[in-house]
């Protein structure tokens, strides 16, 4: 505690730091396949566990329900569901976006998970939960094997 | 096996910043009360083993355990910490006590929050960095992604979501500890800025700056050092997922798992009867009332009646978040948990002045991570050592 009276914060003494750190992710078997599939053939992955039948997507290299090893893929097409949404008025420093953007979690079929992507192509309010939406991938040159390959889910017309 | 009691009791803070104390000071003043509090024990002699709670990218350091002997006065003695909340740690402290070797062990979790410069970008550095990182955006989405299949699953309705805002906000006033008490209105909830739809600003706890330790004691021990002892009937922890692809995004299944392993052990079988009131995590209101649904205080989506009726209100028939909550005293990081438990000892001692709860004897403290974590914890204390 200060002896004396403090009438302005900015004087408070504080070192000004960054921590700068890089990394590189290992994709692994599975992530690699996924990504490498909406790469090049614009198509999502699952990976399926033979002895209980469960598909996850994303893929994964084993089961957590039976610990087995996931070695078959299933095509789970370009089409999915809105399972839940958000609409986002805030970016990354809490400041309001100009247009806000629609996140959602897609599920495809009775596959287990789905994916965590944007929405395009419609407008917040028009926007519900259980609506069948597509994916929409980035032109095949500008494709690099990323999630953000697939550029948004838009409605099915 | 011992009996465990919490014995002593020392807070600073919470206030939205707290400019003029480093974090080791925060933590400093605040075991000085705790060890006070705790008939005065001496740390550099009377403590078996210190536990605090932090989180490295919370901190800015890497390895922040290194960090923290000094101003608990517990250099050169037995200290770890828990990467997790303070309730994670209470965990921890009540099974060290428990094996026999331990009789008085120190808990501590603090917030500095106030000196993280960009506290979204930590939040989203704890997002899956192949999955979901790259989508960018502000992590917070995933509370309004969350809200949203919860109000459609259970019907809850965003006037019960923002009347959480109005109650806790409202119960804080009475809390000396709070940094948000604020008499507000459910209009001026609904009309607040929407952040994530249907999430809205003033539903969103703010940040708070402070630090709690507390001090724990076996039975032998803890007779000797106070007369109101708080007795530890019953932890708990889970984590459902990491993945957000395959979490249940209704429930709050985590704490489904850390209340039935809390629960157990205390001899709770019934909650709603046994248990007089309750401190959880309400980081977003509607945490509120998923949290309480999956603490079995009541049926899948029936929390918003349980608040439209009164039931939940401090004068109700179970009180919860008297202290405010998150809401009403900040989102204080790993010390979130250490809140609630902090309310729940002082609601058990009779300490509680304006905002007493008559005749407690059974109180539950509950905590959440925050997004985009599915990791909780839940205490059951009790006054009454059966």
């Amino acid at each position: 505690m200060s002896l004396e009276k403090i009438t302005d914060p900015r004087n408070m003494k504080h070192w000004l730091g960054h921590m700068e750190t890089d990394y590189r992710y290992t994709l692994g078997i599975a992530g690699e396949r996924f990504l490498n599939e909406i790469k090049e053939n614009a198509r999502i992955m699952g990976s399926k566990c033979k002895k209980c039948g469960v598909i996850y997507v994303p893929p994964r290299m084993y089961c957590e329900e039976c610990f087995e090893k996931l070695e078959e893929w299933v095509d789970l097409g370009i089409n999915g569901e809105v399972y839940t949404y958000t609409v986002a008025y805030l970016d990354r420093e809490g400041k309001r976006l100009a247009e806000p953007v629609i996140y959602a979690l897609i599920t495809f079929g009775d596959a287990f998970g789905g994916l965590v992507h944007k929405l395009g192509e419609v407008k917040p309010e028009e926007v519900w939960i259980g609506m069948p939406v597509e994916a929409v991938f980035k032109p095949p040159y500008e494709r690099k094997g990323s999630i953000t390959d697939i550029k948004y889910f838009k409605p099915i017309q | 096996m011992s009996e465990v009691a919490i014995v002593g009791v020392g807070c600073v803070g919470f206030k939205s910043i707290m400019p003029e104390l480093s974090y080791k000071e925060l933590m400093f003043e605040a075991a000085v009360k705790a060890y006070e509090d705790a008939g005065g024990i001496n740390p550099r002699k009377d403590v078996d083993a210190f536990v605090t709670c932090a989180e490295d990218y919370w901190e800015g350091f890497s390895i922040f355990d290194e960090f923290v002997p000094d101003q608990l006065g517990a250099v050169l003695r037995h200290l770890f910490t828990v990467s997790g909340d303070g309730l994670l740690g209470l965990a921890n402290a009540y099974m060290l006590i428990k094996t026999g070797h331990f009789d008085i062990v120190v808990l501590e979790a603090h917030s500095k929050a106030s000196d993280i410069l960009t506290f979204y970008d930590i939040v989203a550095f704890a997002m899956d960095p192949v999955m979901v990182r790259p989508l960018g955006g502000n992590p917070y989405y995933i509370a309004g992604m969350e809200m949203n299949r919860y109000l459609c699953e259970t019907g809850t309705t965003i006037e019960q979501c923002a009347q959480v805002v109005v109650k806790n906000k409202r119960n804080a006033l009475a809390n000396p500890y709070a940094a948000y008490g604020a008499n507000i209105t459910l209009d001026q909830v609904l009309w607040s800025e929407p952040c994530f739809y249907p999430l809205k600003k003033l539903e969103i706890s703010p940040l708070s700056d402070g630090c709690v330790v507390m001090v724990l004691a076996s039975e032998k021990v803890a007779k000797k050092l106070t007369d109101t002892p708080i007795w530890v009937e019953g932890v708990g922890w889970a984590t459902e997922t990491p993945n957000l692809e395959t979490r249940d995004w209704g429930r709050a299944v985590y704490t489904e798992l850390a209340a039935e392993m809390a629960y157990k052990t205390a001899g709770i079988t019934c909650p709603s009867r046994e248990i007089d009131f309750v401190e959880l995590s309400d980081l977003f209101a509607y945490k509120e009332l998923q949290h309480l649904e999956a603490l079995k205080l009541c049926k899948y989506g029936e929390a918003g009646m349980l608040l439209e009726d009164g039931i939940i209100t401090k004068d109700g028939d179970l009180p919860v978040n008297v202290s405010g909550g998150c809401l009403g005293m900040g989102y204080a990081l790993e010390a979130s948990g250490m809140q609630r438990l902090l309310e729940v000892v002082l609601q058990l001692r009779g300490k509680a002045e304006g905002r007493q709860i008559p005749d407690a004897e059974v109180g539950l403290a509950h905590t959440w991570r925050g997004i985009p974590t599915a990791t909780g914890a839940v205490a059951i204390l009790s006054n009454i050592k059966e």
